[in-house]
């Protein structure tokens, strides 16, 4: 039978160009991706379940992966899911004990496979073991156990069979559910559109009302799908959480550290963007926590903790956001070094002593590190800032929470969407710019008597000095500024300030569109969204706005 | 864009600053009347803003700025012209603003002649050729759309308006 396959395989490979192919082999990277995650989870509940157990799911899905990447021509990867089956095979039947050391050969098989399939590979490069390697170790661990019935030597292959040209698709499975009601929801749109059409043909004959009444009814189908679609492109956060398992599991063996990786709120659904650039400050938090937060077994005893760590990952709703959070029960943040080292780095004045907050602010600065020695999991040239930038173009915030010798707890806010917003609509001039409502805290008057000419000044505000800025000359816009002016005040991390803008428009919901290739990445601009009217708004980054504001500001001559 | 190179290839011209253009047709999108076009501070100085093609936010480019030639004038007959550049494996769509729409042609190979070493109102490099159409033997100037918005530039541009932290993409370090 598989015989069979790889001729299918091969048939299909003869003539690489096809779109068929190509669509054959996008078809079977989604699968295989999954394949291979559930192949690496069930892995690792292997080993944490030691004792006799059934593995035939895991070998169901070694078998049906094996079973695709026939079809697609890929002889190693066939062959090597075969090793890995027999092994298992093996390991069921209890002629082979599942340690640790096998363990990590069975996980470095499937980054193997992962490759080999090309698929991006899951773990550090560095940890790994060449694919030859990987295929020796396996070979002899099989001999080891048991005689085994001589197989024909190994065919020569190319090379290059194993090439990845077909780039990966994101793919997304939707329940057919959610899909029929969609179907069925734009079939009543386009009902509820004919319908309208032909009143509006003769609209004459109808009053205003019948006519708003009838564009009403399209209205809601409509908003019914919207918030479908929606629904449609959340996933939950499990998925992403998985391989985190792995890489704790990884970096406790290479550390000598025993962690427990804890998973809670795997169910919650996020964005799938969102998603999928969690992975990065997850990455960048799971390894911190690993390298600097949990203590190594005899120093936890010698604390009077069990020898033990854990690690959770946890996610759950709150008011509205997604909070994410990364909870170590380790050494804690060590207040004095990072205090010691911002003084070294002259981010802080020899007396001030920072609160978490501002404690925060410090670890998460470009540059900014405490470690001693560079290790390899400290080494490799990013620092936390990168966890910051990734937070925040979600538009999200990080927070932290260290009490000393019992832990660390990194929280991530995050929208639950990305695609629409909450805007606050402002105009100046003939512009219309949308502020998130998340960042707008009041709007006030500014009164004539405090309002100073050019880009910025400041305003009383109930007693306190608010700095703002006019977005009229920091956008040279021209025109000239109406008799009375409006501040929106937003919150940022350094405190308060303000927005002067012409009019208030009010709040709405705003869709987020991307403002293409040439206009993407500037300074102080998020997006662009779209006006009842079809102009086009532009959507303000307020964090970025400010930031530019403070970078352009002189600094103060010193005498 | 072998489109421009096969035999009896269609061109749509256009007007910029009183002189003829023309860009092969396959790549012209769809022409539309110019309208509000919303503008982007901090965006290259040649883009003219963004506007609303039935809901894709696109950007519109100044050719007269991008080319060095006296600024657009806007009246009644400007338009954008919607083309798709290829740049790398990507396809963008963008708006072009013209001062006016001219005619399709149609050119043979032996209709396109080199341009000369100088003289053009435009660099060389971006052009393809000079279409001689007609009678009067009156010369079009063949743009080539994809080097005069090249990746490169248009990465130029851009970069040199991102903030400072934007460089400092992998600091050393880690926190304790």
């Amino acid at each position: 039978m598989n015989k069979r396959i790889l001729a299918r395989g091969l048939l299909l490979h003869s003539d690489p160009m096809t779109p068929e192919l190509e669509k054959i082999h996008a078809l079977f990277l989604a699968e295989a991706e999954e394949q291979l995650a559930t192949l690496e989870q069930g892995l690792l509940a292997l080993e944490r379940t030691s004792g006799p157990q059934s593995l035939s799911s895991l070998l169901c899905t070694l078998h049906t992966l094996k079973g695709g990447a026939g079809a697609v021509g890929l002889t190693e990867t066939v062959e090597l899911a075969h090793l890995l089956e027999d092994l298992l095979t093996r390991v069921e039947a209890q002629a082979i004990v599942l340690h640790a050391g096998l363990g990590s050969l069975l996980l470095q098989a499937v980054d193997v496979l992962r490759e080999q399939v090309g698929l991006a590979p899951a773990s550090e490069p560095a940890q790994r073991l060449p694919a030859l390697e990987v295929r020796r170790l396996l070979e002899s661990t099989l001999k080891a156990a048991r005689p085994v019935p001589s197989r024909a030597a190994v065919p020569e292959r190319s090379a290059s069979s194993s090439e990845p040209t077909v780039l990966r698709e994101h793919t997304l499975r939707v329940g057919l559910g959610r899909l029929d009601r969609m179907l069925d929801l734009t079939g009543e749109i386009s009902i509820a559109r004919g319908r309208l059409a032909e009143m509006l043909a003769q609209a004459h004959r109808y009053t205003p009302q019948q006519l708003l009444e009838a564009h009403r009814d399209g209205d809601r189908l409509y908003l019914d799908l919207q918030e479908l679609v929606m629904k449609v492109r959340m996933v939950p956060i499990g998925r992403t959480f998985q391989p985190f398992v792995r890489t704790v599991r990884d970096l406790g063996l290479a550390m000598g550290k025993q962690v427990r990786c804890e998973l809670s709120g795997e169910d919650v659904e996020v964005d799938t963007t969102i998603a999928e650039l969690i992975r990065d400050p997850l990455t960048h938090l799971v390894r911190n926590a690993m390298d600097h937060g949990l203590e190594t077994p005899e120093v936890r005893q010698a604390r009077g903790k069990e020898p033990t760590g854990s690690l959770s990952l946890r996610a759950f709703h709150d008011a509205g956001t997604l909070v994410i959070q990364v909870v170590d029960d380790g050494a804690g943040l060590d207040r004095e070094r990072i205090t010691a080292r911002a003084r070294a780095l002259g981010l802080l004045g020899p007396e001030e002593t920072p609160d978490d907050g501002a404690l925060l602010r410090l670890i998460l600065a470009p540059g900014f590190s405490t470690a001693e020695r560079i290790t390899e999991l400290s080494g490799r040239g990013v620092g936390m800032d990168v966890v910051k930038r990734n937070v925040e173009s979600l538009r999200g915030t990080v927070s932290v929470d260290s009490t000393p010798g019992q832990g660390t707890t990194f929280s991530l806010r995050l929208p639950l969407t990305l695609s629409i917003i909450e805007g606050f609509n402002v105009a100046v001039g003939n512009e219309t710019y949308v502020i998130p409502l998340q960042n707008v805290l009041e709007c006030v008057e500014l009164p004539a008597a405090e309002s100073r000419p050019g880009r910025t000044g400041f305003f009383s505000l109930r007693g306190a000095a608010l700095p703002y800025l006019r977005l009229r000359e920091h956008f040279g816009l021209g025109g000239s500024t109406p008799a009375r002016e409006n501040l929106v005040v937003i919150g940022h991390e350094r405190g308060l300030a303000g927005l002067a803008v012409d009019t208030l428009l009010g709040q709405g919901q705003t869709v987020i569109k991307p403002l293409g290739r040439f206009c993407q990445g500037l300074p102080g601009l998020s997006g662009s969204t779209l006006l009842g009217d079809g102009r086009v708004a532009l959507i303000l980054d307020v964090p970025a706005l400010l930031q530019q504001v403070l970078q352009a500001a002189p600094p103060a001559a010193l005498a | 864009m072998s489109e421009e190179t096969s035999a009896a290839t269609q061109y749509l011209s256009f007007i910029l600053a009183g002189e003829e253009y023309a860009l092969g047709i396959l790549r012209v999108k769809e022409i539309i009347e110019y309208d509000t076009v919303t503008r982007v501070p901090g965006a290259p100085v040649w883009v003219r803003g963004v506007f609303n093609l039935r809901g894709s936010v696109v950007p519109v480019v100044d050719l007269t700025v991008k080319l060095g030639l006296p600024p657009i004038q806007l009246t009644r007959r400007s338009c954008i012209v919607v083309v798709e550049v290829k740049q790398g494996n990507e396809d963008i769509v963008l708006g072009l603003l013209a001062d006016a729409i001219g005619q399709v042609i149609e050119l043979g190979p032996e209709d396109v002649a080199p341009p000369p070493a100088f003289g053009t109102p435009v660099h060389v490099d971006y052009l393809l050729g000079m279409g001689r159409v007609g009678t009067a033997r009156k010369f079009i100037l063949l743009l080539d759309i994809d080097k005069v918005l090249s990746g490169q530039e248009v990465l130029s541009a851009t970069a040199l308006r991102a903030p400072p932290g934007e460089e400092t993409e992998r600091p050393t370090g880690k926190v304790a």
